[in-house]
């Protein structure tokens, strides 16, 4: 015969949390198909929400690597007004259509203005380019001064031949320099490196090739522009137009001063709304600003499947406690008071939603480690607490009104219950 | 009415109706099903309920075992009125003083019978290391020390009731109530389990109340009593009836 003594104080929880959890547990897999069902709309619903904020995480971290490498000294001088009052991108339509064009005395007058800072013009063509047999069309073909490599951390590395000098931009020589992606899809087999593109019907000479900037994201990417002296992008477009201006600034400390001087300068000859002056923190703000609200708003989207997936949990306990009547009716009769049957239910919801949420998590972060391989994403523990955290209140408040139907159960009825 | 004593010499009252009366309502109309119903159980009897359906049987069994309270009167347990208690208290006091047995068993399906057995220790105080030995010291006892790991769909419908037995007694209750325990067995099984409460209300004195309309087994009670229309009609000492 088993001896025992009841504790003098007795236990505050009667089962025990660790009870709660097995019996739980226990009765969750007791129904594996079921189980699974259950928390299908949970499974999807966190796997939505992490794959799509590890992706606008992986694209926060992707811009800010971009303009990392361009500097954070550099002023960018364009056409239009692309920013708002508010600091955001300016959506009206009819800025865009602006067309405003920089000219060589417009660079002119910004360097005898900011002798300190260096002025980067850049005029941009449109073009197809072949090599050989093969021909790709819609190119970008960047036309820049010859310092515009070194201060753009732009220059080909060692064995990677070299940027075009002064006398070849001054000469208007018939170089250019690759991108890396364009180098690639011209000369798939053999390095590029003094070999010829034509462009326009003229030769051009490969002298460089640039590393690999990153993966690229819709727009044209960095890794696809052909870089060649500025007089060379003049004679194709048959004008002198310059459609944007890089300056560098001679420290970070000094881009908000420097963008004042060019703003004046400018203002002299053009109206304010013709162009816009701002440096990479500020487009870097507008960009992660936008980013930012696009995955809360993405994620907030596909958070209405967890609330769907809530709504699935609470049938399903509300059908358990209906199957159930005649256990919560016996589990009365045998001593459990009411809060003791509201907890066994409100924690088998709760299971089912964590349960789903685990699984969500994994799900999600194998799809964003593939994804990774494509398109940046990243998942942060944040967002994995965060989805945790969800599930586990969709658990919680979807779990509530089930229970305390459980709990509320008169004994004899529930007994008596076919 | 007189109260008949119990066969034993000082017998101390464990449960006591007084004036009890239990009414339904459905709509407009309402039903007493116990009529100012007075009873009381000494420590150690073995008392049967008998009376045709819709008596008041089960209503006054719901009543003793504390599942339901009054409309009106006392239920006193111990001499203590626990007619107005809240659910809580009452949980804990079906817990530890009273064991149930049911004509449908009502054992957890897919969950083996020493869980079964150990259920009502989840609701009690027992501290968790000697739960197991307990669920395996009441399963031996109704002999089935082989079947512990057995789910409810393997054992007979005999064995089933021997496993809710086992769950009745794990907490040492004063009182096993029992209704219609043997309802839904074949005979030789339902004389079994008669047995077993016999032996369990002679060698360990505990208090025996069930309900059943099969007036022979009614009679093998100490008392019996005999309800109908929500009134006790007939309390008396089978040994005066003649059968």
């Amino acid at each position: 015969m088993v001896k025992y003594k009841l504790n003098n104080t007795p236990a505050m929880l009667k089962p025990s949390l660790g009870e709660l959890v097995r019996s739980s547990f226990h009765s969750i897999f007791k129904n594996k198909s079921r189980t699974f069902l259950t928390s299908l709309g949970i499974i999807i619903g966190v796997t939505s929400v992490i794959l799509l904020t590890s992706i606008g995480n992986g694209l926060q971290k992707y811009v800010n690597d971009q303009f990392d490498s361009l500097g954070s000294n550099t002023v960018f001088i364009v056409p239009g007004q692309i920013f708002n009052d508010k600091g955001g991108f300016n959506n009206s339509s009819q800025n865009r259509l602006v067309t405003t064009r920089f000219s060589l005395n417009d660079v002119a007058t910004l360097r005898k203005g900011l002798r300190r800072s260096q002025i980067l013009p850049l005029s941009q063509a449109v073009v197809d380019v072949k090599s050989g047999p093969i021909l790709k069309k819609a190119k970008s073909l960047v036309g820049v001064t010859s310092d515009y490599g070194a201060a753009n951390n732009a220059l080909p590395s060692s064995g990677n031949g070299r940027w075009f000098t002064k006398d070849e931009e001054d000469k208007k020589s018939n170089v250019v320099v690759l991108g890396y992606q364009i180098a690639l899809d011209l000369f798939p087999t053999t390095s590029p490196l003094n070999k010829k593109i034509v462009i326009k019907g003229k030769n051009l000479k490969v002298i460089g090739i640039l590393d690999k900037k990153g993966s690229t994201f819709g727009g044209p990417s960095l890794d696809d522009f052909i870089y060649t002296p500025i007089g060379l992008v003049f004679d194709i477009n048959g004008n002198q137009d310059i459609q944007s201006m890089y300056v560098k600034a001679p420290n970070k400390d000094l881009v908000p001063t420097t963008k004042d001087e060019i703003s004046k300068l400018l203002l002299k000859k053009y109206d304010k709304d013709a162009f816009s002056v701002f440096d990479s923190s500020q487009l870097l703000s507008s960009i992660n600003a936008i980013i930012g609200t696009l995955t809360i708003a993405l994620s907030g989207i596909a958070a209405i499947s967890l609330v769907v997936g809530g709504i699935g949990i609470m049938n399903i306990m509300l059908v358990t406690v209906t199957e159930r009547t005649r256990e919560i009716g016996l589990r009365k009769a045998i001593g459990a008071y009411p809060n003791a049957i509201l907890l066994q239910f409100l924690f088998e919801a709760i299971f089912l939603s964590c349960f789903g949420g685990l699984i969500g998590i994994m799900l999600g972060s194998l799809g964003a480690f593939a994804i990774n391989k494509v398109f940046p994403a990243i998942v942060t523990p944040g967002s994995v607490l965060l989805a945790f955290g969800v599930s586990s209140a969709v658990g919680i408040i979807f779990g509530v009104a089930p229970a305390r139907k459980a709990s509320q159960l008169s004994p004899i009825e529930a007994l008596r219950y076919e | 009415m007189t109260k008949l004593s119990s066969k034993k010499d000082n017998p101390k009252v464990i449960l006591e109706l007084r004036d009890v009366v239990k009414t339904y309502t459905t709509g407009n109309t309402s039903f007493n099903a116990l009529n100012k119903v007075n009873l009381s159980i000494n420590q150690g009897e073995f008392v049967s309920i008998t009376g045709p359906s819709g008596s008041g049987k089960s209503t006054l069994m719901h009543i003793v075992g504390l599942l339901d309270i009054p409309t009106s009167g006392e239920v006193l347990l111990n001499n203590l009125d626990i007619a107005h208690f809240d659910e809580k208290k009452l949980a804990q006091i079906r817990n530890v003083t009273l064991g149930f047995v049911f004509q449908q068993f009502n054992l957890l399906p897919k969950t083996s019978a020493l869980e079964n057995v150990m259920l009502p220790l989840l609701y009690s105080d027992v501290p968790q290391h000697l739960r197991r030995d307990l669920g395996v010291e009441m399963l031996t006892k109704v002999g089935l020390a082989d079947k512990l790991v057995n789910t409810p769909s393997q054992l007979s419908g005999g064995q089933q009731q021997r496993v809710a037995i086992a769950r009745a007694l794990i907490n040492n209750p004063k009182i096993i109530l029992a209704d219609e325990p043997t309802g839904n067995l074949d005979s030789k099984s339902g004389s079994d389990i008669m047995a077993f409460f016999h032996q369990l209300n002679q060698k360990e004195g505990r208090t025996i109340v069930f309900v059943t309309h099969d007036r022979d087994l009614a009679n093998e009670a100490d008392r019996i009593i005999i309800i109908k229309d929500g009134q006790i009609q007939i309390e008396q000492h089978p040994r005066h009836v003649e059968t």
